[in-house]
């Protein structure tokens, strides 16, 4: 790739245009708005979506933006609303984003009632769920959300819903934000490099291996960052899948630097509510789903194993959020939550021990491809294998640049 | 119950004896005063209730504070190479006496420096101590920041608050 791709604000502008205002983008989950007049705000793009429930039970989305003068009209995160009226002078709209009423309307002459019907806060273009998880799109026209899912994809959303005892999750616990000051692509491309961990991320490694447990079982933490410590062989032989539309995913690895799978009590307990409810084969195949991201194009990371999901918002050509969320299983005990919120703090919050070292990359490679001494990024390797791509080949960073070249051309 | 001056004044040497270990990077001396089941809490949302259920910016245990600090003082962290500096300001000190423990509080001023950026955070810190002789361990601290939850999120951490 040429370093214009990561470092021109033009070719910033051309993705937002033609790559996120036109694919699915995740808004968040049915659970966050069950009863009518929920609602929670989100972002497309660097549009400001607000997600509510309306009276009769369906969904909209529209955008945070009063149809007047452009205020935003939402200025909480989540919540519950009769209506939305604008703050700056009370147009009012109702919560499937229609016009309720203007104050002394009559000023804009007879016909203001009939226009008034276009002067709803302006919808998303298309709104659309999968098992709870609700997508959007700016685009009014395009493929629908379960074809520009797949199959693949869309075994992972089905994963994180089985895992639930109860067939139901529910997004809880807050989120983090992480920013680092390099380009979106740079965390797409590193999401699926599986021959950087072990190097990169070798201070927290050893630091894990030096840690006295005291005859106590790790803690999930400990886990987390010791599994980065495989061997670049074990990496290299991890099974990894580029997707149709820039998509792809990688196995598991997570026990895999351990010793062997260690049952703790917690898991003992949730595999044998699993079983009472599936029969032992059916749960064995719901656990045994062993994949680590499973990666959406552009931004969504979805892992079924950890119940959690990072999301992508680009800020600018060298400035992204990755945000973090977590799904607490229905049904399942009480630890696990607590552990995947334990994780997150870990893992994917600001103090991370592992992410922060790659966005400490992150920025380096952006200051160099800034400068414009370096002009290609080499992104070769396993080239010459990509029919049997395994654990530390290229593919899927080039899949998804094959897909950022087809949106970008359309 | 307000605690008397001398012994205001003996926390307040020791909240400032802390505040340099972390700053002069002396983190295993750091990690001494901490009790061994201390927590070391920096709450991701405003006035947040509780760890378990909602997210933090820091939420450990001393062992995971040791395997964190561990990578910092031995390896080559890329976040921390080249090394931060920083400042632990600490005012508004105030001692209150329970039943065999201490709270203090605090308003903290965090100054990092690093790669040519200072950056600043204030917050708010509490501690609860318990006298060991002349001296204190600090069974928990926890660190509110004013924009802990700030919409745009945070460059990473590297040094605890």
């Amino acid at each position: 790739m040429h370093r214009r791709v990561y470092t021109d604000p033009a070719v910033f502008e051309q993705e937002m245009a033609r790559i996120f205002r036109r694919a699915w983008l995740w808004l968040g989950h049915e659970s966050r708005v069950k009863a009518p007049g929920d609602f929670f705000t989100a972002r497309m793009a660097r549009e400001r979506i607000i997600v509510a429930r309306h009276g009769d039970g369906r969904l909209h989305a529209f955008h945070n933006r009063c149809s007047h003068r452009g205020a935003e009209v939402c200025a909480a995160a989540q919540g519950s609303a009769k209506s939305f009226v604008c703050p700056y002078h009370a147009w009012t709209y109702r919560t499937d984003g229609s016009l309720a009423s203007v104050p002394l309307a009559e000023a804009y002459g007879a016909d203001f009632k009939a226009r008034a019907a276009g002067l709803g806060l302006e919808p998303v273009a298309r709104l659309a769920s999968y098992r709870g998880f609700i997508f959007g799109s700016l685009s009014p026209e395009g493929e629908d959300l379960d074809s520009f899912l797949g199959a693949e994809v869309r075994a992972a959303f089905d994963n994180l819903v089985e895992r639930a005892p109860d067939g139901e999750v529910e997004m809880a616990g807050g989120r983090t934000v992480q920013r680092y000051r390099g380009n979106w692509k740079l965390q797409m491309e590193n999401s699926i490099d599986l021959l950087h961990p072990r190097i990169l991320h070798r201070s927290a490694i050893d630091a894990a291996d030096r840690v006295d447990h005291g005859g106590r079982a790790p803690s999930i933490e400990w886990d987390i960052v010791k599994s980065n410590g495989l061997t670049l062989r074990e990496w290299d032989g991890l099974r990894i899948a580029a997707l149709p539309r820039g998509h792809c995913w990688m196995g598991g690895f997570l026990t895999k630097a351990i010793d062997e799978e260690r049952e703790s009590p917690v898991q003992k307990r949730y595999r044998e509510i699993m079983e009472g409810r599936h029969g032992a084969e059916r749960a064995r195949q719901i656990l045994a789903f062993d994949r680590h991201n499973t990666i959406v194009y552009p931004g969504l990371f979805v892992n079924s194993r950890l119940a959690q999901i990072r999301q992508l918002q680009p800020v600018s050509v060298d400035c992204t959020e990755q945000h973090g969320y977590i799904f607490r299983l229905k049904g399942a005990p009480a630890e696990m939550f607590e552990a995947s919120v334990r994780m997150v703090n870990t893992n994917n919050s600001p103090s991370s021990i592992v992410t922060s070292d790659d966005h400490e990359i992150f920025e380096r490679i952006q200051q160099s491809l800034a400068t414009g001494a370096f002009e290609w990024v080499d992104l070769s390797r396993g080239l010459e294998r990509e029919a049997d791509a395994e654990g530390t080949n290229e593919l899927p960073m080039r899949n998804q640049h094959r897909a950022w070249a087809r949106y970008m051309q359309q | 119950m307000s605690a008397p001056f001398e012994l205001w004044h003996l926390v307040q040497q020791f909240l400032f004896h802390e505040a340099r270990l972390l700053d002069e990077r002396r983190f295993d001396e750091w990690l001494a005063l901490y009790a061994p089941d201390a927590e070391y809490w920096v709450p991701y949302a405003w006035q947040q209730a509780s760890p378990q259920d909602h997210v933090s910016l820091f939420y450990e245990t001393v062992a995971l504070l040791r395997m964190r600090l561990d990578r910092l003082q031995r390896e080559l962290a890329p976040l921390d190479t080249p090394q931060a500096r920083v400042n632990h300001h600490l005012s508004n000190i105030t001692v209150e006496q329970g039943a065999g423990e201490l709270t203090a509080r605090a308003y903290l001023l965090f100054v990092e420096y690093r790669r040519d950026e200072q950056r600043w955070f204030a917050g708010r810190a509490a501690w609860r101590l318990r006298a060991e002789g002349d001296a204190f361990r600090i069974a928990a601290k926890r660190v509110d920041l004013l924009n802990a939850d700030q919409d745009a999120g945070h460059l990473r951490f590297a040094i605890p608050f």
